[in-house]
C-alpha cells in the first residue's frame, strides 16, 4: 500500500531552484541551466532564524525612534511610528491610524511572529496541523511586499516637502530601522523553506513508531 | 514500485546518495553547519539598532523636572527654556502634581547643556512678553510664554527644580546700582523691562508691587555697575512704554520709543537740561516715574510738600498735572482735584491736592529760612502768599494755581486737612475784578479834579465877562444897523434910484449922441477933416517956406501949371 505518491527526494530527485529541472541530486549541478542543485534550501532554517533576529532587533528602533522629522517654521516636531498612530487616532481619522496600525505596526510584528513559529514547526519544536502551517506559510508570503507603505510615505514626503525655511521632511533614524525590517523579514521567508516543514510530516506519519528527533542539536 | 520508508536512525545520516535514484533520502534536520556566515546579519542588525537608539538617546539631553504654581502660558512640545535668549530646551510635557498644589514640567533640555543644569539653576516663566529681537517667522509675531533658565553654581546633575513665579531680583552679588521707583500708576512697566538711558539698555525693572498704603506703585530697578554712576540725585525717570501722542497748543506730538520698548514696556532716565548733575545717587534712593518724556523733561522741581488748597469757586479747566507756579515758576503741579480731602457736609469749597517743591519756595522768603517744609510754607503764608487760580489760555480756558505774595489780604494761615496741610487761597476771576474795578475807582478818586474845577471855573468867567464885552458890541451893532435902516426907510433916500436913473438916462443920451450915429459925430468929423486940412495947408506952407522962405514975402509963384490932385475921400 503506498499511502503517498512518492518524493522526488526520496528518489534522490532535486529541483533546480532556478529553472525548476528535476534532476538527481547527484549531479550537483543542473544539466540545463547550471545551477548548484540543492535537495532543499541549504541552511534555510539557520539564515531564517538568524534573519528574524537582525529584524527583531531593528523592530526595536523602528518603533522607538523617529521615522519622520518635520521643521515648520523652526519648530521642529520629530514624530515616530507610534506618535503619528496616535496623533491620526486624536484627531479622529481612525481609518488612517487603522491603516498605519496594521501596515507599520502589526504585519511586520505577525511577519516575525508567524516565521519564527514556522521555523519552530521545522524543527520539531511544535508540532501542528499542516494545514495551519501552510496557511501561515501562505500568509506571510502574502504580507511579504506590503510592509513598505511606511517608507513610501516619508520617500514622497521627503522628496516634495522641502520648502527651506518654512517646511521641510527630514527622515529620521526610524525610517532606516524600520525599512531594515521589512528587507530583512522579506529575505527572512525568502529564505524559509516550507518543505522542510513537510518532511517532518512525513516522517512523524510513518506507521512505524515515529521518531521524534529528540536528540537534535 | 516500492517506496520504501524510512524507520531507523538512518535518517540522521546525510545520505546523498550518488547512486541511481533507487536509494529513499531523507532531509537531514539538523544543520549543516554550527556557524554560518548568516549570523553576521543580526549581530550587524543589533549593532546598528543598538547605535540608532543610543544616538538618539544621546542627541536628547537630560530631562528636567521643575513645578511652578501654574502652567498659563505653557504648552507641552511648544514652550521653549531659554537662557540668554538662546534655547536650551523645551517643554516636553506637564502634568499636575500628586498633591495637586503645583505642576511639574518636563523639560527636555537640547543636547550638550547638562552644564546648565546645576543645584542653584533658577527657572521662571516669562509670560507673553514679544521682544524686537523674538519676532522671527511670519506666524509667530506673538511668541507665547517661554520658560527662562539661569544657570547657577553647584554641583551639576540635578534633574528637579523649584520653579519661581516672578522673576528673580538680580542676584544681589552682583554689583549694581538698586533703586526704587514710585509711579501713579502701572501703565505698561513690568517686571523685566529694560531701563534705558539716551537708549540704551542700562538695566531693568526687578519688581513691581503697591506700596502699603496701595496709591502708588513701586517698582525696583537694578542698573548695571558700569552705568550706577549715570543716576544722579538729580535725575528723573520716566516710562517710555507706548506711544505718546500729546495734542497741544504746540501742535500734536508723537513720540515712539524702541519697538521693543513700545510693546515690552521700558523706562528711561536722564537729567533735565540746564541742570547740573547732583551727587551719584546710593542704593535704595526713591525717585517718581513720571508719565513720560516731557513731564520729567520740565519738571525742575523735585516734589515732596503736598498741599490741599481749597478753592471757593469753579474749578473748572483745571486739570490734573496743571502747573503750579510761583510768579511765573514752575514749582509743582496739581495732582488730584478731589472731595475726598474735605470732610464731609461741612464746606462747599473744592478741594484741590497739589504737590510741590517747597524748595524753591524758600528764596522766595528773604533769607533762607531752615526748618520743615512746613514752617517753610507757614512762614510764607504768614507773609501773604496765597494761592490762586489764574487763566493759562483764554482759547482753552485751562487755568492754573498762581502762587503769588498778596499783602493786603485777610491774614490767614496754614491749618491742617486730614493728611494734608491746606493753603489759604485768594479768589480770581469776578472777585478779583471786583477789585480791580475798586482800585480804578480809587485812582479815579485820588485824581485833582477840585483844582481843575477852580480852573474850569475861573475861565469860565473869563469867558463870560468877554461874551458880555461881545454882547455890547452887538448892542452897538444893533444900533447902528438900525440907523442904516432909518436911513434907508427915508423917502428921499428911496427916491435916489429913481434919480439915479433918469441921470443914467440923460447920460445914456448924451453918450448915444457922442455914438456913431449921434449928432456929434457928424460935427466932429466934420471939424477932423477941416483939422486935417488945415494941417496940409500948414505943411505946404511950412515946404514952401522951407524951399522958399522969400516967399513969406514974395509970395508963391503962380506958376501956370497947377498940378492936378485926386480929391481926398471922406473918411
Amino acid at each position: 500500500m503506498i499511502p503517498h505518491p512518492p518524493r522526488a527526494i526520496d528518489q534522490g530527485l532535486a529541483n533546480c531552484h532556478v529553472c525548476g529541472k528535476l534532476t538527481p541530486v547527484a549531479k550537483h549541478h543542473c544539466p540545463r541551466c547550471g545551477t548548484a542543485l540543492h535537495l532543499r534550501k541549504p541552511a534555510s532554517l539557520q539564515r531564517t532564524a538568524a534573519l528574524l533576529l537582525a529584524a527583531g532587533a531593528l523592530y526595536l528602533p523602528a518603533n522607538l525612534l523617529p521615522v519622520m522629522t518635520l521643521s515648520e517654521l523652526g519648530d521642529i516636531m520629530a514624530s515616530t511610528i507610534l506618535e503619528g498612530m496616535a496623533e491620526f487616532w486624536r484627531r479622529q481619522a481612525y481609518p488612517i491610524a487603522i491603516v498605519i496600525f496594521v501596515a507599520s505596526i502589526m504585519i511586520p510584528l505577525i511577519k516575525i511572529v508567524a516565521l519564527t513559529w514556522l521555523c519552530a514547526a521545522a524543527n520539531g519544536k511544535v508540532y501542528s496541523s499542516p494545514r495551519i502551517l501552510g496557511r501561515i506559510y501562505g500568509f506571510t508570503e502574502l504580507l511579504g511586499r506590503w510592509s513598505m507603505v511606511d517608507i513610501f510615505v516619508v520617500a514622497i514626503l521627503v522628496a516634495l516637502v522641502q520648502f527651506g525655511a518654512y517646511m521641510t521632511v527630514t527622515p529620521g533614524p526610524g525610517a532606516l530601522a524600520f525599512a531594515g525590517v521589512v528587507v530583512l523579514t522579506m529575505f527572512a521567508a525568502m529564505n524559509f523553506d516550507p518543505r522542510l516543514l513537510w518532511d517532518r510530516l512525513e516522517i512523524s506519519k510513518a506507521p512505524d513508531p515515529p521518531q521524534p528527533p529528540a536528540d537534535r542539536e | 514500485m516500492k517506496f520504501r520508508k524510512p524507520r531507523t536512525p538512518l535518517s540522521r545520516q546525510q545520505i546523498v546518495s550518488d547512486s541511481p535514484p533507487v536509494k529513499p533520502v531523507i532531509p537531514d534536520f539538523r544543520a549543516a553547519q554550527r556557524w554560518n556566515i548568516v549570523w553576521v546579519v543580526p549581530f550587524v542588525a543589533v549593532l546598528i539598532g543598538g547605535w540608532l537608539i543610543y544616538q538618539n538617546l544621546a542627541s536628547r539631553g537630560p530631562v528636567a523636572q521643575v513645578s511652578f504654581e501654574t502652567a498659563d502660558g505653557i504648552a507641552a512640545g511648544k514652550t521653549e527654556v531659554r537662557c540668554r535668549s538662546v534655547r536650551v530646551g523645551r517643554v516636553k510635557e506637564l502634568e499636575l502634581s500628586d498633591d495637586l498644589n503645583s505642576v511639574r514640567v518636563s523639560i527636555q533640555m537640547d543636547p550638550h547643556t547638562a552644564a546648565l543644569l546645576c543645584k542653584e539653576t533658577r527657572f521662571w516663566v516669562v509670560r507673553p512678553r514679544v521682544s524686537g529681537t523674538d519676532i522671527s517667522g511670519l506666524g509667530t509675531l506673538l511668541t507665547g510664554a517661554y520658560i527662562e533658565l539661569e544657570p547657577g553654581s553647584g554641583p551639576q546633575g540635578t534633574l528637579e527644580f523649584h520653579g519661581l513665579e516672578a522673576p528673580p531680583p538680580t542676584n544681589s552679588k552682583v554689583p549694581g546700582r538698586r533703586l526704587i521707583l514710585t509711579a501713579d500708576e502701572a501703565g505698561s512697566l513690568v517686571v523685566g523691562s529694560p531701563i534705558f538711558s539716551l537708549g540704551v539698555e542700562v538695566g531693568r525693572i526687578e519688581s513691581r508691587e503697591l506700596n502699603p498704603e496701595g496709591h502708588q506703585v513701586l517698582y525696583r530697578a537694578f542698573i548695571q555697575e558700569k552705568f550706577a554712576p549715570l543716576v544722579r540725585e538729580n535725575t528723573r525717570f520716566w516710562n517710555t512704554s507706548g506711544v505718546d501722542i500729546s495734542a497741544g497748543a504746540a501742535g500734536i506730538k508723537v513720540r515712539t520709543p524702541s519697538f521693543q520698548a513700545m510693546l515690552a514696556g521700558g523706562a528711561s532716565f536722564g537729567i533735565p537740561d540746564g541742570l547740573e548733575p547732583g551727587k551719584p545717587a546710593p542704593d535704595e534712593m526713591v525717585f517718581k516715574l513720571y508719565p513720560d518724556e516731557d513731564d520729567a523733561r520740565s519738571s525742575l522741581f523735585n516734589a515732596t510738600l503736598k498741599v490741599v488748597l481749597l478753592f471757593d469757586q469753579s474749578v473748572r479747566g483745571l486739570a490734573k498735572g496743571a502747573a503750579v507756579e510761583f510768579r511765573g515758576i514752575p514749582l509743582g503741579r496739581v495732582t488730584n482735584i478731589s472731595f475726598d480731602y474735605l470732610p464731609p457736609g461741612k464746606d462747599s469749597r473744592i478741594p484741590v491736592l497739589v504737590e510741590m517743591d517747597p524748595s524753591l519756595l524758600r528764596h522766595s522768603l528773604q533769607g533762607a529760612v531752615k526748618g520743615q517744609d512746613s514752617s517753610v510754607l507757614a512762614e510764607a503764608v504768614a507773609k501773604g502768599l496765597r494761592a490762586a487760580l489764574k487763566t493759562d489760555s483764554l482759547i482753552t480756558g485751562t487755568l492754573f494755581v498762581d502762587l503769588d505774595y498778596y499783602p493786603e489780604a485777610a491774614a490767614a494761615e496754614v491749618t491742617q486737612l486730614g493728611e494734608y496741610s491746606a493753603m489759604p487761597t485768594v479768589s480770581s476771576g469776578l472777585a478779583l475784578l471786583e477789585t480791580k474795578i475798586t482800585a480804578i475807582l480809587d485812582k479815579i478818586q485820588a485824581l485833582p479834579l477840585n483844582e481843575a474845577m477852580d480852573k474850569i471855573g475861573k475861565a469860565a468867567e473869563e469867558t463870560a465877562t468877554t461874551v458880555a464885552a461881545a454882547r455890547d458890541t452887538l448892542t452897538e451893532i444893533n444900533a447902528t444897523a438900525a440907523a442904516a435902516r432909518k436911513t434907508l426907510d427915508d423917502p428921499a433916500f428911496r427916491k435916489i434910484p429913481a434919480d439915479l436913473r433918469t441921470a443914467l438916462e440923460a447920460l445914456q443920451k448924451t453918450v448915444s449922441s457922442i455914438g456913431p450915429d449921434g449928432t456929434m459925430q457928424g460935427d466932429l468929423l466934420r471939424t477932423l477933416d477941416e483939422l486935417r486940412a488945415s494941417l496940409r495947408s500948414i505943411k505946404a506952407l511950412s515946404t514952401t517956406i522951407d524951399e522958399k522962405p522969400s516967399s513969406l514975402l514974395f509970395g508963391r509963384d503962380s506958376s501956370g501949371n497947377p498940378v492936378p490932385r485926386a480929391p481926398r475921400s471922406k473918411p
